[in-house]
């Protein structure tokens, strides 16, 4: 068992997770969505983002790429929330624009987890 | 592989940045948590977009004042604890950046990629040089003030710092490495097409072996130049595939043996070499008598068989007993100190004619003469300078005939790698003899000067423009003694001798002027600088060599030339 791997693998599915919390629930509706929840899953993935960091086999390459577009996909959410909140001001297209940027952050999570078990089960030991 | 250093930094920042997000992210939800109270008096949270500004400010130390109100008792007791939390991290952070710009591990990769891109960049031939020592330093001063670029491998890299001090005219790549490692050579570029040659001069005959076996195994078509001063390294070196192995105590024998038998052909050898073309005093040996060689060395073996070749009667003298059991049977070989005036003595230094210090030790070398000389004032002496450093104390001892053994690899090498003509010649007069040599020494000094110099070139479009043009073009022969054709007068010719050509597989020694010029020939010139431009000019200009050919001008001006051609 190699512990970095164990860190790395917490962090990539944490980041998932997280972010999925955040994500569930009706897309129009800012109540449904946590904003602690939003914060955590940015932290998480910049962690995440981090562990990947100076990997440089070709897998290690594509999980970082991965990892970059969570973080700027989610990084654009919490953008758009504060550009509501204090410019434009708080109605369903704001609401749904925080959600779907999420969403494809959650994309990006999931390509991540699959890349990351699929190196795992490849690998003989 | 130019990535690495990126790599390396990037890795190492991992731990700096996982501090700082964590530090970041702890300070934000702590004040977004925290209640405050607005101006009013009414209670209030920070929105995380107010907490990420403030601790953006806070950490970096800026401080812009607390926004967006004043905070409570409890804000400020947590900011007090965020300000420590967050400039530690941050602190860290910048630490660790600046610790790895002065890392040795990174710099040493920045240098090699910066390496790399050199070589990469290089269109021009170049030669590697295995070693920096004060050797290869003056061999690549005169390479590079003739226009070949150099490369050179150092294990030691203090002595790569001396080498970026030098100030050569045109750069020259120094990359640290031990050669023992395959990679290093792979790095300096040994499989580009324009790597000329490989250069190897360390004093271990181990590390020259170890250095052609590479690298001829990396490419074998590179030219390997080493040094081997033993016998069984310098064969073993020939059957790897060495192209040249230059033992220089063997060039010293030789000539040695030359100014006893040939007097000529060691003034056209050292002439070639780069001294001028006269026979010093120093080159004229006693012919008659005996001569006394201190150490049986690796020179020493070397001088015997030149002494033997020469009909010289000799004797040995030798400190070490082992290096003097190796002697064949029959060889007189006495044991013990050279300096010894008793063991002197017993060789008879009184009647000597000559007597030769060969010993690897500059100092004892220097107490030999000495000993000598006070015992017998008349007597010829040689001595061996191991290194540069020492010349100004050999010059003062007053030594008819000083061998500098690193001058004579400098000059060897060179001649090698720059003038291949003049080296090959070298090789070919030995068999040519004593009367043949006289009679080129007479041509040079009558036909040119005193002391002529060189020019090497080759029949292509490179060098001979006009030349090759025309013969291709017409396919009528046109002789060499057009090139000795002055510019301003057809009639006239140049102080010129071609000493030697080489065509394909054949090689001619002075050549007679009516040959017939071939694309591609090598051709080796005697002459004077003036009448070089003249020859360099008639084979590159069309117009030059219309007039050479036809003694008048071309009719045909630059302008119309040009105009018809279009």
């Amino acid at each position: 068992m190699n512990l970095e791997k164990v860190i790395a693998g917490f962090f990539i599915i944490l980041a998932l997770t997280m972010n999925f919390g955040f994500f569930y629930g009706d897309p129009t509706v800012l109540e449904q969505h946590n904003r602690y929840e939003l914060f955590a899953a940015i932290i998480v993935n910049l962690i995440a983002t981090i562990y990947k960091l100076g990997d440089k086999t070709q897998l290690g390459a594509v999980l970082l790429a991965t990892s970059l577009v969570a973080d700027i996909q989610l990084i654009g959410a919490a953008s758009i929330w504060a550009l509501g909140e204090y410019v434009t001001g708080m109605n369903v297209e704001t609401v749904t624009a925080i959600i779907s940027f999420s969403g494809g952050a959650l994309l990006a999570n999931i390509t991540s987890v699959v890349l990351f078990t699929g190196d795992v089960l490849k690998s003989k030991r | 592989m130019g990535n690495n250093s990126l790599f390396l930094i990037i890795k190492r920042m991992r731990t700096p940045m996982f501090v700082l997000v964590i530090t970041f992210a702890i300070s934000i939800l702590g004040m977004v948590m925290i209640p405050g109270m607005d101006e009013n008096g009414k209670p209030y949270h920070l929105s995380f977009f107010d907490a990420f500004y403030f601790v953006s400010y806070m950490a970096t130390t800026i401080g812009f004042g607390e926004s967006p109100y004043d905070f409570t008792y409890p804000q400020k007791l947590w900011v007090g604890f965020c300000i420590y939390l967050t400039v530690i991290g941050w602190f860290y952070a910048i630490g660790s950046i600046i610790t790895l710009v002065q890392d040795k591990v990174l710099a040493a990769q920045i240098a090699l990629a910066q390496f790399q891109r050199k070589i990469r960049k290089m269109d021009e031939p170049f030669i590697i040089f295995v070693g920096y020592n004060s050797m290869t330093r003056q061999i690549i001063d005169r390479l590079t003030h003739d226009g070949i670029r150099s490369v050179v491998i150092e294990k030691n890299e203090s002595k790569i710092k001396e080498l970026t001090l030098e100030d050569y005219a045109i750069e020259v790549p120094a990359l640290a490495g031990d050669i023992r490692d395959p990679k290093i050579f792979k790095i300096a570029g040994i499989h580009k097409q324009n790597c000329r040659a490989v250069v190897s001069l360390f004093n271990d005959d181990v590390m020259n072996l170890h250095v052609a076996l590479s690298a001829k195994l990396m490419n074998k078509h590179v030219m390997v130049v080493v040094e081997a001063t033993q016998d069984e390294y310098g064969q073993n070196l020939k059957t790897i595939g060495a192209d040249v192995v230059e033992n220089p105590f063997k060039i010293v024998a030789k000539r040695i043996y030359l100014s006893l038998t040939s007097p000529s052909l060691l003034m056209i050898e050292q002439w070639l070499y780069g001294d001028p073309l006269v026979l010093r005093k120093k080159d004229r040996l006693p012919k008659k008598g005996k001569y006394i060689v201190c150490g049986y060395g690796r020179m020493g073996t070397a001088l015997e068989v030149g002494l033997r070749r020469a009909g010289i009667d000799y004797v040995f003298i030798e400190a070490s007993p082992e290096k003097a059991a190796k002697a064949r049977s029959g060889e007189k070989v006495m044991v013990g100190d050279a300096d010894d005036k008793k063991i002197l003595l017993k060789a008879d230094v009184q009647e000597a004619t000559c007597i030769i210090a060969a010993t690897k030790d500059d100092l004892l070398n220097l107490s030999i003469i000495m000993a000598a000389k006070r015992i017998n004032p008349d007597i010829y002496t040689i001595a061996r300078e191991n290194h540069i450093a020492d010349t100004v104390v050999f010059k003062a001892a007053k030594i008819d005939r000083v061998i500098m053994i690193e001058t004579l690899m400098i000059n060897k090498t060179y001649n090698v790698l720059a003038r291949p003509l003049a080296d090959r010649f070298i090789r070919l007069m030995a068999y040519r003899g004593e009367s043949w040599g006289k009679k080129v020494v007479e041509l040079m000094k009558e036909h040119i000067n005193n002391n002529p110099e060189t020019l090497e070139t080759v029949i292509d479009v490179n060098h001979a423009y006009a030349l090759v043009n025309h013969l291709s073009e017409t396919g009528e022969e046109v002789p060499y003694s057009v090139l000795y054709r002055r510019r301003d007068d057809w009639r006239k010719e140049n102080p010129l001798l071609i000493l030697y050509i080489r065509r394909d597989d054949e090689e001619i020694l002075l050549p007679d002027p009516s040959l017939p010029i071939k694309i591609g020939d090598e051709v080796l010139f005697a002459g004077t600088k003036d009448a070089f431009e003249d020859v360099e000019y008639i084979m590159e200009n069309i117009y030059e060599l219309y007039y050479v050919m036809q003694g008048k001008e071309c009719e045909l001006s630059l302008a119309c030339k040009l105009t018809l051609d279009f």
